[in-house]
């Protein structure tokens, strides 16, 4: 991806902002370890992550940013990379700038399925990660199944996908309606996203699925350009549309499934990153991505720590803060921008 | 006819969707290097004529043959490889940039991985050069004017570097001076051109073929004087026409008036 920047001619200034964005990511990171009900030094962080021999950090202090902090930042910049990158695709392919990863009812899907999961089987047999990963996949299956022949058509899709979508919702309503008020509760924190049960061993599903996706994504992008121009002007490309948004789509799904699975529904990450993104650096699709893989990932991990600090002892859902400081921050852009073009 | 192969070949084309047809049996050719004009009302079958030869619509039955071999027969790449297409587009909501937009007509030519060469940046912009946009690169394509917009697309076209140039009603919602700079353009390319509109003068001007339909049907093809005569216009389009000298290029010049007289 890298040899792509170089060959599109010397950009100082969008040099500069991909040099900036992975700045502010890697300090970020740093920062994010650091800050929490226990204090520590980034001296401590460095130390934690790089120390062999002798070093300062106590052993609980060494847990808590191995064990704790770590994987806990790691899957909100997973989750932020990957919803960003995926709603920046799914608003080219469909040329719709309102489209984000939850267009087609995924997350319905995914809560339907955790709901399912804790309200009736109490043995934890099954996860609810599982559970909300056979939803999302029921649910996309079930949009593709309705949308049938007219899947070539963007807007029956999309159609569908709502349908769907307000279908899983009432019947996750009607269980979590007839469910225990301690399962409700635990069900709605779920559904509106946290980071605080993210383990190592979780890492790895959305690690793998973001990456395979954004390998995808990048190698179709001259693809995905065109399509953005104009769909009956890429066909005349050579460009199999259909099948080319298709495929996107699935991969989308896939990629958004996972990651509720793990994280819960988290929204305005995949819809207004990308347009940030887009503010930012143009609309060439290498560029928009790697922008939003920066961009998300940065965004993700700061949105936590605000849900973890806000208030003394207590977590916020990172959806409710996702949303409050997302909109706000878009206000504000939207703002200088209209300023700039009068 | 044996002397230049036909590019295209359409034998008893029909193109139906339920309750109508849209194209009733056209059968026609169109030679290497011919400049064609689509004319017929609206709603006469022009743009789906030209989807059928760009492989958007595949016909309901007939055939039509692109140098020498069924249509159907050629990938989607390798079509792309020879034919351009100049279409009028939805806005997009994209901020693509001119470069950006002219940059498309590499993707025939390249494969998913590949990177941009200098070559291939040189291409877009000598492309950009021929059709005098050279010096806004780096505009915003939404911000261009209509005929800017159309020449962009026709650079598009260039850089896909086709052996036949397909357009559909390139022309419209342009001011006089655009309509002939982009008809013009077209005319350079010393390509196959077939090119749908509504202007007749415009057409007299730069076609050396007429393909008059309407209602589907092929009602003449041939020369202006074959095509484009009083009694066609009278009834294909319904107006009362005369044609006499155009004063400056010394063509065949048309005017029109609803009068039944």
């Amino acid at each position: 991806m890298f040899k792509g920047f170089k060959q599109q001619g010397f950009s100082l200034q969008y040099t500069a902002l991909i040099v900036g964005s992975v700045l502010l990511l890697l300090f970020t990171l740093l920062f994010a370890t650091a800050s929490g009900s226990v204090e520590l030094s980034i001296a401590q962080v460095f130390d934690a992550l790089f120390c062999t021999g002798n070093c300062s950090n106590s052993e609980i202090e060494q847990k808590i940013i191995i064990d704790i902090r770590l994987p806990r930042i790691l899957m909100a910049m997973i989750t932020g990379a990957g919803l960003a990158i995926t709603g920046a695709i799914l608003q080219s392919i469909t040329r719709n700038p309102l489209a984000d990863p939850y267009l087609f009812g995924i997350s319905s899907g995914s809560a339907l399925g955790a709901v399912i999961v804790m309200a009736s089987i109490s043995t934890a047999a099954i996860s609810l990660t599982l559970g909300a990963l056979v939803g999302g996949a029921f649910s996309v299956a079930l949009m593709l199944a309705l949308a049938g022949r007219s899947a070539a058509n963007i807007e029956r899709l999309i159609l569908a996908g709502v349908a769907v979508s307000f279908m899983l919702s009432a019947f996750t309503s009607l269980v979590l309606y007839y469910s225990k008020p301690e399962v409700a509760a635990t069900l709605l924190f779920w559904m509106m996203g946290s980071f605080a049960n993210s383990q190592w061993s979780e890492l790895s599903l959305p690690a793998v699925t973001v990456v395979l996706g954004l390998m995808l994504f990048v190698f179709f992008r001259r693809w995905l350009a065109a399509v953005q121009a104009g769909e009956e002007s890429a066909l005349t490309l050579g460009i199999p549309v259909a099948k080319l948004r298709l495929f996107i789509l699935i991969i989308c799904s896939a990629i958004t499934a996972v990651l509720v699975a793990h994280v819960g529904g988290i929204g305005f990450v995949g819809l207004m990153i990308p347009h940030i993104s887009r503010f930012i650096v143009g609309a060439q699709i290498h560029r928009i991505l790697t922008m939003c893989v920066l961009l998300g990932a940065t965004f993700m991990i700061w949105v936590d720590v605000i849900a973890r600090s806000l208030l003394q002892h207590q977590v916020l859902p990172v959806g409710i803060v996702t949303s409050a400081v997302g909109s706000l921050f878009f206000f504000i852009i939207l703002r200088s921008r209209s300023q700039k073009d009068i | 006819m044996a002397l230049s192969p036909a590019v295209f070949q359409a034998d008893n084309l029909i193109w139906q969707v339920p309750n109508k047809r849209i194209l009733d049996e056209l059968s026609f050719s169109v030679a290497q290097g011919e400049f064609v004009g689509l004319i017929g009302p609206n709603g006469a079958g022009k743009s789906s004529l030209l989807r059928c030869l760009y492989r958007k619509i595949i016909p309901s039955s007939g055939n039509v043959e692109f140098q020498g071999q069924p249509i159907t027969q050629y990938s989607a790449k390798s079509l792309a490889q020879k034919i351009a297409v100049v279409l009028q587009e939805p806005p997009s909501h994209f901020e693509l940039s001119v470069m950006d937009v002219i940059s498309m007509g590499l993707t025939p030519h390249k494969s998913l991985l590949s990177f941009d060469t200098q070559e291939d940046r040189e291409r877009v912009i000598r492309a950009a050069k021929d059709v005098d946009l050279e010096d806004k690169l780096d505009q915003l394509f939404n911000n261009l004017s209509g005929g800017e917009k159309q020449r962009a697309m026709i650079a598009r076209a260039i850089v896909q570097q086709p052996s036949v140039l397909l357009m559909d009603e390139p022309t419209n919602h342009l001011d006089v001076r655009h309509q002939l700079e982009v008809l013009s353009i077209a005319k350079q390319l010393n390509i196959t051109v077939i090119v749908s509109i509504h202007d007749l003068n415009l057409a007299a001007a730069f076609c050396n073929r007429f393909i008059l339909l309407d209602k589907g049907r092929i009602i003449a093809n041939g020369s202006f004087d074959q095509v484009l005569t009083e009694q066609h216009l009278l009834s294909v389009f319904g107006v009362k026409a005369k044609i006499d000298q155009h004063p400056f290029h010394g063509g065949p010049r048309i005017t029109f008036d609803l009068g039944a007289n």
